[in-house]
């Protein structure tokens, strides 16, 4: 029985009635012929702070005055749904032609065929101004293929509270001679008193951060086999920092529990106001930090911590070229343009992340003192692939095993081996289908 | 069944030809209804239906096989298909009779003489008017954690849609906001159409308003009632695009109602043969429930 699973996926929709989401159709491709008319291109963008999307808009401008013959539409996405939608739009032959997307992403749709392999379509000077590293989060499959281009950078920072750590006098940390897990959890606990918690740990979606911090000390969650089938796995080097973070809420009560419900931007009333000290985040929350602050609130950006090494997960996000795009070639030449290292230094600007780009990373603005900008750059030398990027069927195992069984675990509620156990046994089951 | 219903008596003499030619002209005549109805929603379900029996699954250019009942039987085996059918029939069974407990009263209210009678019905249609995702929307502003109107009048600091306890209770709270329009609508129509007289005659053999409503309304109200609950468990089992919205099924899955299970299953894990088993399996389950409830009903009403 031989279907297109285009079909199937119309067939779908329609058995399960309503179907909600956004899918915004794309624009009908126009057919653009070898002739006079341009060739169009559709853009899907995730942008969403208001800086980063005027500066997404501001480089598709500047695009299309420069190319008359290659004109690109700004489509707006959001990251709530646009997997969902892509995988309607793959399914239905027309997605759009640049796809911005995550690392994360990208492994289940490169393994679906839905994206183009870039290897041999990527201009030396746009290869050579990423380094490997942020090419390896975008790398999958027996071949190799490179599915996106990686261009801005998530990690993790500790931004703090400044009079506070001042008022306890304690060491404040630089990106050569960070503190170690040990000194933050002896500082947090040094900072927790009249009301104010050391530390928040906002855990609402617990999975990537855990499995970012977890490389502190070599924590991979998941190994292949010789078979080549991977499973999950839970040793002493995973346990690290599971153990510390439970050990901050539970044992040193230096972290608040209730931020544990809590999204990345959530606890930042309760951190102007002094009721916790430090707030382990990505470095995109100091835009949030630096424009809703009170006036007279000072704070600072610490570097990551160190367990073994200081490594971290890298999560890029990156530009793709659907597979199904009939002009693969004008919009790599779009993508070499809008990822130049002038514009990466724009949107690493407008976002207040890390760009891959090295040349856009030595601009002045990346890494002045203000706002952290010298810290959060300079973080970014720890960051290593992440190893659950190249795990298929990692979305589900996070959603269905990991996501509750970590809350479960950080609320205190199960122990150190039943989360381990069930992350194990549970996730191999989820992983077998794929 | 039209073809036999519009055959006039007599044609049962002269059989063949002329039934042959007025059936073709019936035929013609309802083709134009006929071919949108096959073509978008007989054809798809039978085609989702076939799925079900396949290992499709997402991908570019994927071919796929017959696998007979193997998805079922996965199906069957999955923890999280019986916590959705659990979730789904707790949210169903809820709302269908919290909204038809509240939409009758409603009903009877607006079904009085009062002053401003008119302005209150229509007041009372309104949540109709507006789509499931705004509906979702506007409820995700009264639950939110922090500057959620629920939280400022209570005075409390719960998260309703993270908390595990509550988030059940929050949407509920929600669909019956959202179903009690149409079910106060329709049984308003009922409660028109019972003849003033029976009252009159209940009032004069001395029935106290109570037992007026035990033997005249409810009775008279019957069929409506159970037209009404049947359509509104059938929609709310089915429901997506309002719980969609509020929780996206979360938290932990406290709120994954059948449908989002096969949503996700589909369009996040791309198992779209699993899903459609999934969407087979629910349709099953909707028709037994409801076959069960129908069938009760009409033994009652012919004993």
């Amino acid at each position: 029985m031989r279907m297109t699973s285009a079909l199937a996926a119309a067939a779908i929709i329609a058995l399960t009635a309503a179907c909600g989401g956004g899918g915004s159709g794309g624009d009908a491709q126009g057919s653009a012929t070898s002739g006079g008319e341009p060739v169009k291109l559709n853009f899907l963008s995730l942008a969403w702070q208001k800086e980063s999307v005027a500066a997404n808009k501001q480089i598709v401008e500047e695009w299309n005055k420069a190319n008359p013959g290659i004109q690109v539409t700004y489509v707006q996405g959001s990251w709530d749904n646009v997997n969902d939608q892509l995988v309607t739009q793959f399914e239905g032959g027309d997605p759009p032609d640049v796809i911005h997307n995550d690392s994360p992403a990208l492994a289940g749709f490169a393994s679906r065929g839905y994206l183009l392999d870039l290897k041999d379509k990527l201009p030396a000077e746009l290869k050579s101004d990423i380094p490997q590293t942020a090419w390896d989060t975008v790398t999958f499959g027996q071949e190799g293929g490179v599915y996106g281009v990686p261009f801005l950078q998530e990690s993790q920072v500790i931004i703090a509270n400044k009079k506070l750590l001042d008022a306890a006098k304690v060491r404040i940390p630089t990106p050569d001679n960070p503190w170690t897990w040990d000194e933050f959890a002896e500082i947090a606990r040094k900072l927790t008193k009249d009301g104010t918690y050391g530390v928040a740990w906002p855990m609402k979606s617990p999975v990537n951060k855990t499995l970012n911090l977890a490389l502190n000390f070599g924590g991979t969650f998941f190994q292949t086999g010789p078979d080549g089938k991977t499973t999950v796995k839970v040793g002493p080097e995973e346990r690290e920092v599971l153990q510390r973070i439970h050990d901050q809420i539970h044992k040193d009560k230096s972290a608040d529990p209730k931020a544990l419900g809590m999204g990345t931007a959530d606890p930042l009333p309760g951190f102007y106001k002094g009721e916790y000290a430090m707030l382990p985040v990505g470095v995109y929350l100091r835009q949030q930090v630096a424009e809703q602050a009170p006036e007279d609130f000072e704070w600072v950006a610490l570097p990551p911590l160190k367990g073994t090494s200081s490594n971290q997960g890298a999560v890029s996000q990156t530009l793709s070229i659907a597979q199904d795009s009939k002009h693969p070639d004008e919009a790599m030449k779009f993508i070499s343009f809008f990822l130049n290292p002038a514009n990466q230094a724009k949107l690493a600007k407008g976002d207040w992340l890390l760009p891959t780009s090295t040349k856009a990373a030595s601009d002045p603005s990346l890494t002045t003192e203000d706002n952290g900008w010298d810290v959060a750059t300079a973080s970014a030398k720890n960051l290593v692939v992440a190893p659950f990027l190249k795990v298929n069927g990692y979305d589900e195992w996070k959603s269905k095993v990991a996501t509750p069984a970590l809350q479960e675990y950080f609320a205190g509620k199960i122990s150190l081996d039943e989360v381990a156990k069930r992350l194990v046994e549970e996730g191999n089951k989820v992983l077998e289908r794929y | 069944m039209t073809v036999t219903a519009t055959r006039p008596p007599k044609a049962a003499h002269a059989r063949s030809r002329p039934r042959s030619r007025q059936g073709r002209e019936t035929l013609v005549l309802m083709l134009p209804a006929l071919v949108p109805v096959l073509l978008f929603s007989v054809g798809p379900l039978v085609y989702g239906m076939a799925l079900a029996f396949t290992d499709a699954r997402a991908g570019r250019k994927v071919t796929y096989s017959f696998v007979g009942l193997e998805n079922f039987a996965n199906l069957f085996q999955d923890p999280d298909f019986w916590s959705s059918i659990v979730v789904g029939l707790i949210w169903a069974v809820s709302v269908t009779v919290l909204t038809f407990l509240l939409g009758l009263g409603l009903a009877l209210l607006l079904n009085e003489k009062l002053r401003l009678r008119g302005l209150a019905r229509v007041l009372a249609v309104v949540p109709w008017a507006m789509p499931p995702v705004v509906i979702g929307l506007m409820w995700r502003l009264v639950y939110h954690a922090d500057a959620g109107i629920l939280n400022g009048i209570l005075g409390t600091d719960i998260d309703w849609l993270a908390d595990f306890t509550f988030v059940l209770p929050a949407i509920i709270v929600m669909g019956v906001w959202a179903g009690m329009p149409q079910t106060t609508v329709v049984l308003l129509a009922g409660l028109q159409n019972i003849p003033a007289e029976l009252y009159e005659a209940g009032k004069i053999d001395g029935a106290a308003t109570w037992q007026r409503f035990r033997n005249i309304t409810l009775p008279q109200l019957k069929p409506v009632i159970v037209a009404i609950t049947s359509l509104d468990f059938v929609w709310n089992f089915n429901q997506f695009s309002l719980v969609y919205v509020l929780t996206n099924g979360g938290p932990g899955g406290r709120t994954r109602l059948p449908m989002l299970f096969a949503y996700e299953q589909a369009f996040r894990y791309g198992f779209f043969g699993y899903a459609a088993s999934l969407g087979v399996a629910i349709m099953i389950v909707v028709l037994g429930l409801l076959g069960v409830y129908l069938w009760r009903q009409m033994r009652e009403a012919s004993s």
